[in-house]
């Protein structure tokens, strides 16, 4: 049995004295190999396993063929599988580079401080115009993707407004007023009825441009951050000029 | 080889002029030249048929010596040629990679901008094959994607894998290009680079299955009114088609409630926005058919211009750079398969397996080079995070 491989293939009686050799040269290779499947890290070039083919009936081997490893090198790095969460990453890596500081995603966060539904929010446009006011009905959370609905009355006509917050055009958003209490709803969609109707928020941001002093003659921006100073927390967590 | 003479035309190269032949020549017998007819090769009369005779010219079942290309016809607008020929503005210089949808997202501008874009993920996008024009008809490159484990794949495919040297793989294409520049070696990765940002390509995949759908679903139609008489058909298609007189019949290819989706879509000229090795992804404009997690085909946008050349150029050359050894890689793979094909026909394939992987000299050296490499770059890695 022993003699019928070599009959064959008469070289195969050299493969041996390598693996002797090689032995002597470096003992540790194989122990490297053994880490280096462990932890997937590249993989020689024609090292592969075999896939057995068993008789249902038997039991027994019926064939067996060479499997290579699914990881490609390239070189001298290993090309691993990607990542399966991209959406996430791609979402994370958007963000970083919309909004740097991190205060939009601080102002929508799910914590204590961050502005929530039910708040009277401002939003400033890049393009100039009027800044709108409004009260949040939701927050629509999809990563880079998301955005507010803010509802106000102007000249007695209902106005929503849909605001992403991480959009260039987007310059600031401010908590005008906060809701005394926290609303149980995730959308306040029922204060589009006229029981619950907010109405125009106009003279709450009239009052709170006047509590920051907006108005006075004297200097605007040091009162401004005077105000906002002594706001503290409360106050402008995502105000952002540009 | 030039055709046996028949036997007969040796018999008579061996005989003698027989005496009877004098007689029908007439006075004339005396010169050289009637002494020398007596001994032709072949007889005057005419008796060589399908079945005794011979020929020197080819068999005459294909009337090849008309129509030849020096006949100062015009060339044929049909047959394979000319097809390849007629498709070959519209197909890609370039090979397409295979990808997952992986869901729908936006791409916020630094002015502002937002645009609504889908990521594609590439897998492990291997080339598997090439077709070639002279053995199968046209130009093609076989590409595969992801990951299959070896007890799902029929033992047939598996032999096909072995001899390729790669893992077997989820899905296989196979990818159109105009001509032989446009295949690629065997066995290398094709990472998200393959394309580049503001390219565009074309996107195609199955649209999602919606089973069977009635008229309005499916085409749209306006359905029936609610009231004034209307008795349980309010989402019915109605009438079909005109009655007697019209031939009281339905005419082919009514649109008509039945299976909706689940069909072959190309999105054509999609502008890719963003590619990422990383992450492995291609960002395209836009919306592409498909569920997340369907397969789509990307390639280089058929109706368009392909990409620069000098940008193909530098693909190229990424990929000789990442892979240099694919040629003896796939040789290698190939010389292992027809051992093991030998081995599993003479059934001493368990013998092979209890021997286990024998890498030669030089197979040894490469792995211990790589492996050196790869512990010196863990080394530098750590190194500055130790500090």
């Amino acid at each position: 049995m022993s003699t019928t491989p070599l009959a064959r293939r008469p070289l195969s009686c050299l493969k041996a004295s390598l693996r002797r050799a090689r032995q002597h040269r470096i003992i540790s290779r194989h122990m490297a190999t053994e880490a280096a499947q462990t932890t997937a890290s590249p993989r020689p070039l024609l090292g592969h396993n075999f896939f057995p083919l068993t008789d249902r009936k038997t039991k027994t081997l019926r064939s067996a063929f060479a499997v290579y490893p699914s990881t490609t090198v390239a070189g001298k790095k290993a090309l691993t599988p990607p990542p399966v969460n991209v959406l996430q990453s791609l979402h994370e890596a958007q963000i970083k580079k919309m909004d740097p500081t991190g205060a939009r995603t601080a102002l929508f966060a799910k914590t204590r401080e961050a502005a929530k539904v039910g708040d009277v929010l401002m939003v400033t446009h890049r393009r100039g115009g009027e800044p709108f006011a409004g009260v949040c009905l939701s927050i629509r959370r999809r990563g880079i993707d998301t955005a507010i609905l803010l509802r106000n009355h102007l000249g007695k006509v209902g106005v929503e407004m849909w605001f992403k917050i991480y959009n260039k055009n987007v310059a600031g958003i401010e908590i005008v007023k906060r809701r005394p209490k926290r609303a149980r709803r995730a959308r306040l969609t029922y204060m589009r009825k006229p029981k619950h109707d907010m109405g125009s928020v106009e003279d709450l941001v009239f009052a709170w441009k006047r509590s920051r002093k907006v108005f006075s003659s004297g200097k605007p921006a040091a009162a401004a951050t005077a105000a906002k100073g002594a706001k503290g927390a409360k106050g402008t967590a995502g105000a952002k000029k540009k | 080889m030039a055709p046996r003479l028949p036997a007969r035309c040796w018999r008579q190269l061996a005989l003698r002029p027989s005496p009877i032949t004098p007689t029908t020549t007439l006075p004339r017998a005396s010169l050289p030249l009637p002494t020398r007819s007596q001994t032709r090769l072949l007889s005057y009369t005419q008796f060589r048929t399908r079945k005794s005779g011979w020929s020197t010219l080819p068999p005459r079942a294909k009337p090849h010596r008309f129509n030849q290309v020096t006949s100062g016809l015009p060339a044929p607008t049909t047959g394979p040629a000319a097809a390849l020929k007629r498709k070959e503005r519209t197909t890609p210089v370039r090979a397409g990679v295979l990808a997952v949808k992986k869901g729908m997202t936006v791409f916020m501008g630094r002015t502002g901008a937002r645009i609504p874009c889908t990521v594609l993920q590439l897998d492990r996008v291997q080339t598997v094959f090439n077709k070639t024009r002279q053995k199968h008809g046209y130009w093609a490159v076989q590409v595969g994607m992801g990951e299959r484990q070896p007890g799902n794949v029929t033992a047939p495919l598996l032999g096909y894998y072995e001899a390729k040297g790669i893992a077997p793989k989820e899905v296989l294409a196979e990818f159109r290009v105009r001509d032989e520049k446009g295949l690629l070696p065997v066995g290398v990765q094709l990472l998200p680079d393959w394309f580049h940002v503001g390219q565009r390509v074309d996107v195609r995949s199955y649209s999602r299955g919606m089973g069977f759908a009635g008229g309005m679903k499916r085409h749209g139609f306006s359905g029936q009114e609610a009231s004034h008489g209307n008795s349980k058909n309010h989402r019915t298609i109605g009438s079909v088609g005109p009655s007697q007189g019209s031939g009281s019949r339905v005419l082919p290819g009514k649109k008509m409630p039945g299976r909706m989706g689940n069909q072959r879509v190309t999105i054509q000229n999609l502008p890719v926005l963003m590619v990422d090795n990383d992450l492995g992804i291609v960002v395209v404009k836009g919306c592409v058919a498909g569920h997340k997690g369907a397969v789509v085909r990307i390639q280089d946008a058929c109706k368009k211009d392909p990409p620069p050349e000098d940008f193909i150029e530098k693909t190229r050359k990424l990929l000789e750079e990442r892979f240099p050894d694919a040629e003896a890689h796939l040789q290698a793979a190939r010389e292992r398969h027809l051992e093991l094909k030998e081995a599993r026909r003479e059934k001493r394939i368990a013998e092979l397996m209890a021997q286990g992987m024998n890498p030669t000299e030089e197979q040894a050296n490469a792995i211990e080079q790589i492996i050196a490499a790869s512990a010196r770059e863990d080394m530098a890695e750590r190194a500055p995070a130790e500090f």
